[in-house]
This record gives structure tokens, C-alpha cells and sequence, in this order.
């Protein structure tokens, strides 16, 4: 035996059966001891690491593998709260074999970001998942829900497969006129980049009727794009279809050349991470504002009406917040509302719990729910409840909608869900003075 | 009558570095060993590479054999054993046993580097059959086959496809009597994973761990290259015990992460065995009249702040004869000890000037 220390084989002496003879009655009895257990028929659970050089051969997959197990990432996780999933989860369940390219578990990640922010070893689940998800797409192992959104923005422009040419429907009901730049060129200050929900579902209609009431009493110089605004994507992109949202990108690129603008303002969280983030990859580099950003410098300017008495609270959007570190101006407008009393949750800010919409999960309610015990978003409108508030404010347009199904699911209809705009708008004497 | 030569017992990297300073320090130094050659634990249990730089043992060892041979204050008995011995600080007389001759050294310090011994997993409480299966090896076993290049099952000579490594035993351990954590075995695996992720590249290589404790840099040093550049696999959890299944092995323990319980097939397993006290360093401990503590290491007398000091003024220890220690650590006390006996042996010879 080539081992260069003290080894040496005992002289062992093995028993095929061990049993003792009793002293009374005289019968033989089998003895239960380690060397019996030894011989029992045992299922092995088996494993490989082979997952793990398939994750890391996709760029931004390599970091899966740095995971030493602190458990950090698993309190903060908002679906390791209501399921199985977990960060820490995954990179066990892959080191024990699991096929993450064909497992459930690839959907579950809403790309929050609350791990990586809690993560000592910079495991990246917003690199590797939408990473994983873009083969598997490849692969046409996708759920049927979310390949429908897909298929829908293809085709449409929109994740709604709403028709393009009724993107600029809702500016009929504003009260002050909306400039649609296709039809009423020349320069503008502000490019409002409408996007999908607040272009289509009624209440971001709602919400971007306000807004544009807002801006015009504000005197802004702003315009939209209307049959000719396609989405950003950026969803779609952290669900797995980056081709697409590469595609829409030369679209987007190619619309934006026509008109001229010193910068574009969005509602969107998602779309104004991918313009800050990812345009300026390919080289496409604009001045991009949320909203709230716009608003914010402005809100000395605002010829306040009415006093609401609320006391409400914020969902901080994670996309804007964790992903691009705004915190501070959706809080700004809210605390300057007459009337307004802010209060927060105890998850908000750099650790506010996600709604379950981001990177795809818009688009995966049915397929997530099988995975979970209930939604994101009902357990934010709890913890909204919890806080005190009568209105859950927020700044995303996909929240509205989530947290109004949850507050109706969780029986909590007494709590309202408005986006700032609807609240800065109510507060500056709404429709009724436009 | 009073004498500044100082005595040094034990000639691995502690001894060695204790000599080599007091010589250093022009004072006379007898170097006393009981093996056949220097060099210590490293060179008799065939380590490959020093932790955490991966230096060859033996050119490193024989770097810290050469100064110590070439310098002429430097008077090293092999195959040497203190008997005994009496005075007081500043004027011992200590009886060296070399083959069948005593000779009485007289010497105003001395400084104990007995070292450790690795834990004999024959005695470990889990089932990890040692002794029973070729396959289950220890660290030091392992290190003999990546000095050699030749990384294979000792049972079938092939090279393994799956190895692994149990952490903590023989280590904080109440049944085993050594509550102490060894310190150094984290490191010491992680650096033969890689090494044996370099030598065989197809060798799938898990680490089962209770908490990996890797002190200071070698977290960033070995621990996180191993993850990231070698794909060791750690895994938190201890195996309980190893059973042969066909001609692999099976460990068993719990998958902590999913909290369920898993057996994992393997080629090779390597126990990572613990520091206790060597047998030198416990009969040299009595013949010196020295306390040790309840392990058996020889106890520091003022800790923290005094690492190196004994209960018997005039002797030192230093290295693992004190407890587990890296080789940093031991070279480290090693030098605290020559320069504590120093100080001892000079400030008598002032004294004595002065009278």
C-alpha cells in the first residue's frame, strides 16, 4: 500500500452472521450492530458536480459554483419565504445532481436581487438565471405562459398583444392635451416612455392620465411616441429572451433616431434599468429618468388643492431601487402630498420585499403557484396591512395591478393601491381642475 | 555554575527555528533530536507541499536544516534524548542519551519543540473504518502519494474518480477527549484537494465540513481558489460513518442544505485528522517538570500575552509541543522562545558581571 504514513492493516476477523446463544432458553439470537448495518440495501442518492461546469460555461453563470453556504441569501430570499426555492437551495440541489436547465426551480427567481445584495462571495442569481433561462428557452423548455407573453411581444410590441396602434387610447381621457410625436414632430424636452401597463391595463391608464395632467400643469415640454413605442423588454430579457429584447433594442434605437429629445422619462422600473444598463453596452446612450426622478426637483413647483389625510406606505420597486439604488425621490413626492403621513413597512428600502413581478414573474402567477404557498404580493399587502397604512403606494406599473388582486385575495380590501401619480393628481385637484 | 548555552529539544521547524535564532544571537546552542535526521513532522510523515504556499516540504525544510547545519554555534546530537534533568533557570544540567552515552549538558534555558503527532483515527467514535477499509486513508497518507505523483486507491492501485475528505476528526470531540480544534486541518485539506485536482484533473473532489475554520488569509489563499478555480465541492455536514458498498465507499451523513439524510458513493476517503500532543512532547514534559495541560500539550504559563513561557522558569516551548499550530504559528513562538531564553541567559551574564 503506497501511503506514506503509519498505516497498517489490523488483522480483522469478519463474521458473516454474529449471534449469541442465550443462557436461558438457549436459543440462538442474531445481534443488530454496525457491521449488520452494513450489508442493508440502501438507495444512494448519487451525485455530480457536472451541473455546475455546464452553468459556468454560460457567461455570467461562473459564480453559482463560489457558494460556501453562509445562508445569507435564504431570509432575504422573498421565495424562500413561501417555498422551496432558495438561493443557497440551488447551488445544493445542483452539487446533488439537479438540472437546473430542465428544473422548475429555473422560473422561480424573480431576479430581485435581495441575495446579491446580501451575498459576501458575489453568487449572481441576476447573471445566472436569465443565463440558464436563455438556453432553456433555446430549447423550447419554457413554461406555456410565459412563451405566450413572448410570442405576444413579438408579434405586438407589447407583453399585452394589445394592438400598437391604441398605444396612445388612454390619452383620449386625460383632460389636457398629450403630444403624440409621430403626428406632432419637432424637439421636445422629455421623451415619456410610456410602456406596456401603463399604456394598456386600466389602471396604469389611470395612473398615466395623472401624469400627464401633472406634467402639464408643471409646464414640462414632453411628447410620446405612440403607435411607434414598442417595450424595452427588459423582462423578457431576465426571463430568458434576450434575442428578443436584443431585437427590440434595434427597433426601439432605430424609432428613437427620428425624433429629437434631451432625455427620456419612464414609469417603468424595468425598461429604465435596461436603458441605463443595457443600452449603453451596445452603445446607445441616453439621459433616462424614472418618473419619480422627474418629478422630485419639481415638487416645490406643484399648486397643491387638497389635503387627502392618508397614511400611507411605499413598495420600493426593485428594479428601481435595489437595481439602481433610487430610494429617495418616490419618498420625496409622497412626504410633500398635503395630508400624506408616510409610514414605512419593516422590509423597505435596500431590503424591500419584491412584489413577484420582476424577471418574468409577471407572467408566471399559474405556474409559480404550484410552487409556493401563496403569492409575493399578497404577503406584501399583508406586511402592508401590518404597517398601519390605508394606501399601498407605489412606483412600478406592475404593482398596482398585483397588489390589487392581493388585497382582494387576502380579504384586505380596505387597503387602496395607488401609484404616486394617482395620489399627486388627487392631491392637485385631479380631473376636475385640468 | 551558571551557563548561557541554551538547550533546544526537538528538531522540526519549531527547533529549528529556535536554533537557528539563538545562534543567530551569539549564544551557543545544543540542538537535540531523537530521530536520525532534521526536519521533523513535514520529513518523517512525507508532507508534498507546505500549507498555504505550496513550497516543497523537503526543499523548504531542508532550507531551515541548512542554516542551522552550517552554523558553527550550532551543536546538533541526533539520535539524542534528554533524561533528565536539574539546577534552576541559569544553571541547568540536563543528561543527554545518545545511543548507550550520557553526557550532562549544562545550559542557562531551554526550549521545548516536541511537536504533535497526528490523531490515530483508529480511535475516532464514528465509523469511518480506518483500519478497515484500504480505501479510507488520512491527510498524511495522502500527502505520501502527492509527494510521489501517484494519487491512487490504495485498494486496487487505480487512480480514484471520486475522493473525499472528512473535516474535524479527532477534533472537537468530547467522547475523544480533544475539544480543541486543530486549526490547521481545514487548510491542509483544501490545499491536498487542489493538489489532487492538479494531479488528476478527472477526479471529482468533496470536502464535508462542520464549519470550514481557515484562519486569516488562507480563506482567500486556499479555501476560495480551491471553490472557484479547482471545483473542490464543500460540503456542509459531517459524514457519520463510511460503509463499503461493491468496491466503493459509502459516506453517510446529512444533506444540511435540503435537510434530508445522503449517501454519497466514493472511490477514496481521507480523514482529516487532528493535532494531539507527540510522544516526545509528553515525556519530555515530565522530565522537565513542566505542567502540560489537560490534553497533554504543555500549558503556556501567562497567556495570551505570553505564548511561549512554562511553569518551570528558564523553559520555553514553542510550536506544536504548545498546542495545534500552523507552521506560521510555530515558527512564530519558535522565535519568541529564542528570544525570551536570550533575554534570560544575557541578563544573568550581565548580573553575574556586575557582582
Amino acid at each position: 500500500m503506497p501511503v506514506g504514513g503509519r498505516k497498517q492493516a489490523p488483522d480483522a476477523v469478519e463474521h458473516e452472521r454474529a449471534t449469541v446463544t442465550s443462557t436461558v432458553s438457549g436459543k440462538e439470537w442474531e445481534l443488530p450492530g454496525m457491521w449488520n448495518r452494513m450489508f442493508e440495501q440502501r438507495v444512494i442518492w448519487d451525485y455530480t458536480t457536472d451541473g455546475f461546469e455546464k452553468i459556468a460555461s454560460l457567461a455570467g453563470g461562473e459564480s453559482l459554483e463560489w457558494c460556501y453556504g453562509c445562508a445569507k441569501c435564504v431570509p432575504v430570499c422573498p421565495v424562500d419565504l413561501v417555498g422551496e426555492y432558495g438561493p443557497r437551495k440551488i447551488h445544493r440541489k445542483v452539487q446533488t445532481g439537479l438540472d437546473l436547465f430542465t428544473s422548475d426551480d429555473l422560473w422561480l427567481c424573480t431576479t430581485c436581487a435581495n441575495c446579491l445584495r446580501v451575498c459576501p462571495k458575489e453568487v449572481d442569481m441576476i447573471q445566472i438565471m436569465p443565463a440558464v433561462r436563455e438556453v432553456a428557452v433555446g430549447e423550447g423548455r419554457i413554461p406555456a405562459e410565459l412563451q405566450e407573453v413572448f410570442e405576444k411581444t413579438f408579434r405586438y410590441g407589447n407583453a399585452l398583444g394589445e394592438n400598437p396602434r391604441r398605444r396612445h387610447g388612454w390619452t383620449r381621457d386625460a383632460g389636457v392635451p398629450v403630444r403624440v410625436l409621430p403626428s406632432e414632430p419637432g424637439p421636445v424636452d422629455v421623451l415619456f416612455y410610456v410602456e406596456d401597463y401603463w399604456s394598456y391595463h386600466p389602471r396604469g391608464q389611470d395612473a398615466a392620465r395623472a401624469f400627464a395632467r401633472i406634467l402639464a400643469s408643471l409646464g414640462v415640454d414632453y411628447g410620446i411616441l405612440g403607435a411607434e413605442e414598442k417595450t424595452i423588454g427588459d423582462s423578457q430579457r431576465l426571463a430568458g429572451e434576450r434575442g428578443l429584447f436584443e431585437a427590440l433594442m434595434e427597433d426601439v434605437v432605430a424609432t428613437l433616431v427620428h425624433y429629437e429629445f434631451k432625455r427620456i422619462v419612464t414609469p417603468d422600473p424595468h425598461g429604465f434599468n435596461a436603458l441605463v444598463k443595457e443600452y449603453p453596452k451596445r452603445g446607445h446612450t441616453y439621459e433616462v429618468l424614472h418618473y419619480t426622478q422627474l418629478l422630485a426637483p419639481l415638487v416645490d413647483r406643484i399648486e397643491w388643492r387638497k389635503e387627502l389625510d392618508l397614511t400611507v406606505t411605499f413598495h420600493d420597486p426593485c428594479y428601481l431601487g435595489r437595481h439602481n439604488g433610487e430610494y429617495d425621490a418616490p419618498r420625496r413626492l409622497l412626504e410633500a402630498i398635503p395630508g400624506v403621513r408616510l409610514v414605512e413597512m419593516g422590509r423597505c428600502r435596500e431590503n424591500g420585499y419584491c412584489c413577484g413581478g420582476g424577471g418574468g414573474g409577471m407572467w408566471l402567477d399559474g405556474f409559480t403557484a404550484n410552487h409556493t404557498s401563496e403569492r409575493l404580493s399578497e404577503r406584501r399587502v399583508r406586511e402592508a396591512v401590518e404597517s398601519g397604512a390605508d394606501v399601498l403606494a407605489v412606483c412600478c406599473p406592475y404593482e398596482v395591478s398585483r397588489f390589487e388582486d392581493g388585497a382582494k385575495s387576502t380579504g384586505n380590501d380596505g387597503l387602496k393601491v395607488r401609484d404616486i401619480v394617482e395620489l399627486i393628481d388627487e392631491a392637485m385637484g385631479g380631473a376636475e381642475r385640468a | 555554575m551558571s551557563s548561557e548555552r541554551i538547550v533546544v529539544i526537538g528538531g522540526g521547524p519549531a527547533g529549528l527555528e529556535a536554533a537557528h535564532c539563538v545562534a543567530e544571537l551569539g549564544v551557543p546552542v545544543s540542538l537535540v533530536e531523537r530521530s536520525p535526521a532534521l526536519g521533523g513532522t513535514p520529513i518523517s510523515e512525507n508532507y508534498a507541499a507546505l500549507t498555504p504556499n505550496f513550497e516543497s516540504a523537503e526543499v523548504a525544510m531542508g532550507r531551515m536544516i541548512d542554516r542551522v547545519v552550517e552554523e558553527p554555534g550550532v551543536d546538533v546530537r541526533l539520535e539524542s534524548e534528554v533524561t533528565d534533568m536539574d539546577g534552576e533557570a541559569g544553571s541547568f544540567r540536563l543528561t543527554v542519551a545518545t545511543g548507550g552515552a550520557e553526557t550532562v549538558v549544562e545550559a542557562g534555558a531551554v526550549i521545548v519543540a516536541t511537536g504533535f503527532q497526528h490523531f490515530d483515527p483508529g480511535r475516532e467514535t464514528q465509523m469511518y473504518g480506518y483500519y478497515e477499509y484500504p480505501d479510507v486513508i488520512a491527510l498524511q497518507d495522502l500527502e505520501a502519494m502527492l509527494k510521489v505523483h501517484d494519487v491512487v486507491r490504495p485498494s486496487n492501485g487505480k487512480p480514484p474518480e471520486r475522493i473525499c475528505f472528512v473535516q474535524c476528526v479527532g477534533s472537537r470531540d468530547r467522547r475523544i477527549g480533544n475539544e480543541y480544534c486543530s486549526k490547521v486541518c481545514c487548510g491542509v485539506a483544501s490545499k491536498e484537494a487542489i493538489e489532487v485536482r492538479q494531479q488528476l484533473p478527472d477526479c471529482k473532489v468533496f470536502i464535508f465540513y462542520i464549519d470550514m475554520r481557515m484562519y486569516g488569509y488562507w480563506e482567500n489563499e486556499i479555501y476560495w481558489p480551491a471553490q472557484e478555480q479547482y471545483h473542490v465541492q464543500y460540503v456542509k455536514g459531517i459524514i457519520t460513518e463510511v460503509l463499503q458498498k461493491g468496491d466503493k465507499l459509502l459516506v453517510r451523513g446529512e444533506d444540511t442544505t435540503m435537510g434530508r439524510p445522503m449517501e454519497v458513493p466514493m472511490d477514496m476517503v481521507v480523514l482529516s485528522v487532528g493535532m494531539e500532543p507527540s510522544q516526545g512532547t509528553r515525556t519530555v514534559a515530565k522530565t522537565l517538570g513542566i505542567e502540560q495541560n489537560k490534553y497533554g500539550f504543555i500549558a503556556a504559563s501567562a497567556p495570551p500575552l505570553d505564548t511561549v513561557s512554562t511553569s518551570r522558569p528558564g523553559i520555553f516551548a514553542c510550536g506544536a509541543a504548545l498546542g495545534p499550530a500552523d507552521l506560521e504559528d510555530t515558527v512564530s513562538s519558535a522565535a519568541a522562545a529564542a528570544a525570551k531564553a536570550v533575554r534570560l541567559v544575557r541578563r544573568r551574564r550581565v548580573a553575574v558581571a556586575a557582582s
